[in-house]
């Protein structure tokens, strides 16, 4: 009678070693494609709470944009998931009638930036 | 000679446990990665910005607001009456004529923009389906006083979209 054999230990731990890595490799590719969902919602959460406040700095008097509040003045409650942050913003001169105003938004190890620029139009805040 | 009796092979006790114990690693790395995940996804509102629709409401109102003219917002325009799920937009189109446009979030699930001619004629309607419960709040901006704060929250109440739209100089 033909004996019948099972497998043995070693070609049981190849098979799942070929699953694993085949498994392993897919939820590499799963958790990637998760992570950058995660920046991209995140980065815009991010650029939501910045271009509010662009609205806000870009209606402040030139001559008052270094005394304005370093922090968010706008409501940054679309920023809680990113929590702890950090949301300030800083005045450069750049040139004689130019400053530019930088808004960031710190979270976790990232951080956004954007940079806009005022201009001195001698107070008609047309620009 | 005695012939042997046939052995079925099969696994012993250690060799299952060897076995397992391997799947059993590679399993808790799997729990471990997509847990991370979950707690993520309870705490981020949904991205409604990758839903096109949405996005266009989005865009669409953020333009009609920025061309938007004096005296900016109307309290009532063709049985429309401003409110929270009501904006009414006076705005400058491109060839120097005027329209009135109302943005109508009243319908859980719907958007709709009307515009109509300053004589009161509809010129267009544009529906948007599948959206987020919307509010529309004044949020006045020392210099820029006709300010509008946009919101919309996903079915968890967690706020999704909040965007300020001042009218630009024209």
């Amino acid at each position: 009678m033909k004996r019948q054999r099972g497998f043995s230990l070693v070609e049981v731990l190849a098979a799942l070693l070929v699953l694993a890595v085949v498994i392993t490799t897919t939820m590499a590719m799963f958790v990637e494609r998760q992570k950058r969902m995660q920046a991209a919602s995140e980065t815009i959460l991010a650029y939501q709470a910045i271009a509010n406040e662009i609205e806000v700095r870009r209606r402040i008097p030139y001559a008052e944009l270094e005394q304005a509040d370093p922090a968010f003045v706008t409501d940054t409650t679309i920023l809680k998931p990113l929590a702890p942050f950090a949301a300030t913003v800083a005045v450069a001169p750049a040139q004689g009638y130019v400053k530019v105003v930088t808004l960031s938004v710190r979270w976790k190890n990232r951080v956004e930036r954007v940079a806009i620029t005022r201009v001195d139009t001698g107070g008609s805040n047309l620009w | 000679m005695v012939k042997r009796a046939h052995r079925s092979a099969g696994f012993t006790l250690m060799e299952v446990v060897v076995a397992l114990a391997v799947f059993g690693v590679f399993l808790w790395i799997v729990v471990i990665l997509t847990a991370d995940m979950r707690n993520w996804e309870k705490r981020m509102p949904i991205n409604y910005m990758t839903h096109p629709q949405i996005s266009a409401v989005v865009s669409r109102l953020r333009r009609d607001v920025e061309d938007a003219t004096q005296p900016y917002y109307l309290e009532s325009s063709n049985g429309f009456n401003m409110s929270e799920k009501t904006l009414i937009v006076y705005r400058l189109m491109q060839a120097g004529t005027v329209e009135t446009v109302v943005w109508d979030f009243s319908t859980e699930g719907t958007v709709t923009r009307h515009s109509f001619t300053s004589i009161g004629g509809e010129t267009s309607k544009w529906t948007a389906n599948g959206t987020p419960t919307f509010r529309i709040t004044d949020f006045p901006i020392p210099g820029s006083p006709d300010s509008v704060r946009i919101q919309a929250f996903d079915k968890d109440g967690k706020l999704a979209i909040d965007q300020i739209i001042q009218p630009r100089t024209h």
